[in-house]
């Protein structure tokens, strides 16, 4: 388990912005004019979620009573940390499991104990993931207990705390990871630099944006534009679109807070 | 031995009244223990006509045809033994179904004892129960229902001074409240009366319906509505002087008494109520029993009574359900089926494959079954909620109204689906209920449960990894609904399920929801699904290398 791991290294997670600028940047979507300093959003509004179309390649997963669930106790701020790394894991399980579905696979007969024969399908080898450090590595547990022995590659990107431009420090990927299928994970997305930045390193390293599938929790409207934007070819997986993303997740995850 | 459920010999546990589960952490839902239960109130003090020392249970089998173990004994016995059939063992000698195919519960033959004291009641009901020879016998006595007394009486009692032979002595509307569910089939708490302080103890002893239930006490007869209760109505009549020496002879040699208390008593209270409560009653009675326990003849005609009351009642439930045509219906509406998207798909190709490997088999299994549990825990019912952020704004969200989950396994398969459940579900707490089907009979039998306290308000998932008629999911309901689990907040969950078993399940429980990741069209004539997944268990557990 990689937990932990990442705090030693004393790194900001780049994409926290401020709140006031997080709020004020996406009042391109809240038809409601709040003005108050607290405001009050309902994530899982759909009217408000639907006024984004960000096409057929951005998926949001379906939200049972189950999975908002896990999203409110993620979100709330009286949550026990214990409590929200039970709950997280179960959320990231959820969001792996729907995004190993994008992965390709070929028909296959089996022959069951009784003598009969199922209909079934198996899933072609040559997947991978990549976290982008440090909130990513959480989901790598997750992945690990859907498969067991996958390739996982790590990046780190640092914001400039003015500017919020983002910056590789370090990447280390699978050397043919180029002909593999990419599962990149990367829990909360406030502007979509970080990401953004990744991909550019995996584009360095040949692979296709068709071959990337993001698998993320909670995203920006802003981000997801941006990515969309950039990378029309990638298959982005969230479960929820908010204009304010609990950016506390790392922090609360790893106990760095 | 092959036509009927009831040919079962249990085994002797002698004493099993006094030191059964129950007793120790006192409360419902701890009946641990399937063996045909008895009760009896050990008596410390006077007044008891009968000295809890005989063996309650149905006395054992000399045939060894079958053999059998009393599950959930506490005690390691000599006879606790196996049946092998081909390569499988078996336990058998448990409880048969108690309830018909649309899972509605079916009476319990109630035999009512009524007699003067020391009359030989307690040696009858236990020649009854030895003869009868049948699993699932229950004994209860009146005494358990005397009022408790307040500090007055118990002074009078303790100078024997109080009426303990008078109908107002006994607590009538609880006699009858317990007798009608029990004969019910429902399960009951029965108060232990404690004769040192003439009040009840805070634990009950709780038994489990049967196929026969055997009520015995001096005023068995004496109110008309419990008698209505009664399918048969038996009088133990014994001369009056024997009781006495008998009386005498109990008192003094074993609990103590000195010859003058005893005889005062029987002279004011003990004749004078047999006279007046007990002989009148006579007249109620179906059968009269002279020379009480000694009458063997008079025991034999009663049990071969009962048997063939009993055989009427019995049938092939399981072959019925199988053959139970629901062939064309559409699929019940509290069908819950995973999505079958791709990775679903891949999973079951995974463990549906006989060639698959053990290690993979419960890898692709767990991750199953973990889906399958989100899956159900998304259908509690959810309520609205704002919960305050950190980031310092309110959010709408939803949190399950359910405080508790009750996860109940059915023995051996559905146990391997409560790691995945604790896996998704923080403090849940876990019962078991064993059943396993008869290689004779076929049909399913209970022998083993276990269930948390206050189940009747908690939400229950009942996992079993595969259900292909459904005999043994519904048995296990069945026992739910006996614990007074409301039906609609029964959760299925299932692995793999056959079109029949959802069937037969949604037919008799139309509330209970059943969850589950995939449907099958058929069942085979040994009661596997197909295609299916073959012996989950076995394959889960790597009981099958004999294969």
């Amino acid at each position: 388990m990689e937990r932990g791991s990442g705090a030693c290294l004393q790194i900001m997670d780049p994409d926290v912005i401020p709140l006031y600028k997080a709020v004020n940047e996406c009042k391109i979507g809240s038809e409601s004019s709040q003005t108050d300093n607290k405001t009050r959003l309902d994530g899982n509004d759909h009217a408000f979620a639907n006024l984004f179309d960000f096409g057929p390649k951005f998926i949001r997963m379906r939200l049972t009573d189950g999975v908002r669930e896990l999203q409110t106790v993620i979100r709330d701020k009286a949550t026990p940390r214990n409590d929200f790394i039970f709950y997280a894991d179960r959320l990231i399980r959820l969001v792996v499991e729907e995004g190993l579905n994008k992965l390709p696979y070929r028909k296959c007969d089996v022959v069951t104990p009784t003598g009969q024969v199922y209909e079934g399908l198996r899933y072609e080898k040559g997947n991978c993931g990549v976290s982008i450090v440090r909130s990513g590595e959480a989901m790598e547990q997750g992945l690990r207990d859907c498969c067991r022995s996958i390739r996982i590659g790590k990046i780190l990107i640092q914001s400039d705390d003015d500017t919020h431009d983002a910056r590789v420090v370090y990447a280390n990927l699978p050397k043919d990871i180029n002909q593999r299928k990419v599962l990149l994970m990367y829990p909360i997305m406030c502007t979509g630099n970080t990401v953004a930045k990744a991909l550019e390193i995996l584009e360095m390293n040949n692979v296709k944006e068709e071959n990337i599938i993001l698998l993320n929790l909670f995203c920006t409207p802003q981000s997801a534009n941006q990515l969309v934007t950039k990378f029309p070819g990638m298959t982005i997986l969230t479960t929820e679109v908010h204009p304010v993303a609990p950016s506390h997740f790392g922090q609360k995850y790893f106990g760095t807070d | 031995m092959t036509d009927s459920v009831f040919d079962f010999k249990a085994q002797p546990r002698a004493n099993s009244a006094s030191d059964s589960g129950g007793s120790e952490d006192g409360g419902e839902g701890d009946s641990d223990q399937v063996t045909p239960l008895t009760v009896c109130t050990d008596l410390p003090n006077n007044m008891s006509p009968n000295p809890p020392r005989t063996p309650k249970s149905p006395k054992i089998a000399t045939s060894l045809k079958k053999r059998h173990r009393a599950p959930g004994s506490h005690k390691p016995e000599g006879t606790r033994v196996l049946h092998t059939h081909g390569r499988r063992t078996l336990y058998t000698a448990g409880r048969p179904p108690w309830y018909n195919k649309e899972g509605q519960l079916k009476n319990a033959f109630v035999i009512g004892l009524c007699g003067g004291s020391a009359s030989g009641k307690t040696t009858v009901a236990r020649k009854i129960i030895e003869y009868l020879d049948v699993p699932w016998v229950s004994l209860v006595s009146m005494d358990s229902f005397y009022k408790v007394l307040n500090e007055e009486q118990h002074k009078r009692a303790e100078a024997n001074e109080y009426d303990f032979d008078h109908p107002d002595a006994f607590d009538f509307d609880l006699v009858i409240s317990t007798l009608k569910r029990l004969k019910e089939g429902k399960s009951v708490n029965v108060p232990i009366y404690n004769f040192a302080t003439h009040s009840r103890e805070k634990q009950m002893k709780t038994i489990y319906g049967a196929n026969v239930i055997i009520f015995e006490g001096i005023m068995a007869f004496a109110n008309p509505e419990l008698l209505k209760v009664m399918d048969m109505k038996v009088f133990v009549d014994t001369d009056s002087d024997i009781c006495l020496a008998r009386r005498l002879r109990r008192d003094i040699a074993e609990r103590g008494r000195d010859p003058q208390g005893v005889l005062k008593q029987y002279m004011k209270f003990v004749k004078p109520s047999f006279e007046h409560y007990i002989e009148p009653y006579m007249q109620s009675a179906d059968i009269i029993v002279p020379k009480g326990g000694e009458n063997d003849v008079a025991v034999n005609l009663i049990v071969l009574h009962v048997h063939n009351q009993l055989q009427a009642r019995g049938f092939k439930l399981r072959n019925k359900q199988a053959q139970a045509s629901h062939n064309g219906q559409p699929m019940p509406d509290t069908l819950h089926i995973l999505e079958k998207t791709p990775q679903v798909n891949g999973m079951h190709s995974f463990i549906r494959d006989k060639n698959t490997s053990r290690d993979e088999f419960i890898f692709y299994s767990k991750r199953l079954m973990r889906l399958l549990f989100e899956h159900a825990l998304s259908m509690l019912p959810f309520r609205e909620t704002v919960v305050e952020t950190p980031q310092g704004i309110f959010y709408d969200g939803r949190r399950t109204s359910v405080k508790r989950i009750v996860g109940v396994s059915i023995l051996r398969a559905g146990e391997t689906m409560e790691q995945a459940l604790c896996e998704v579900c923080k403090d849940v707490s876990i019962g078991k209920i064993l059943i396993q089907t008869n290689m004779d009979t076929g049909e399913p039998e209970l022998h083993y449960i276990r269930l948390p306290k206050d189940i009747k308000d908690q939400y229950i998932f009942l996992l079993d990894a595969t259900v292909a008629t459904g005999a043994a999911a519904m048995m296990a309901i069945r026992v739910l609904l006996d614990h007074d689990v409301p039906e609609e907040k029964i959760f299925l969950c299932s692995l793999l399920m056959a079109e029949s078993g959802v069937q037969t399940v949604a037919y008799a429980f139309p509330k209970v929801k059943i969850v589950t990741t995939a449907v099958d069209k058929d069942v085979n004539d040994k009661f596997h699904i197909l295609p299916g997944i073959g012996n989950f268990g076995d394959r889960y557990f790597g009981t099958d290398f004999a294969e």
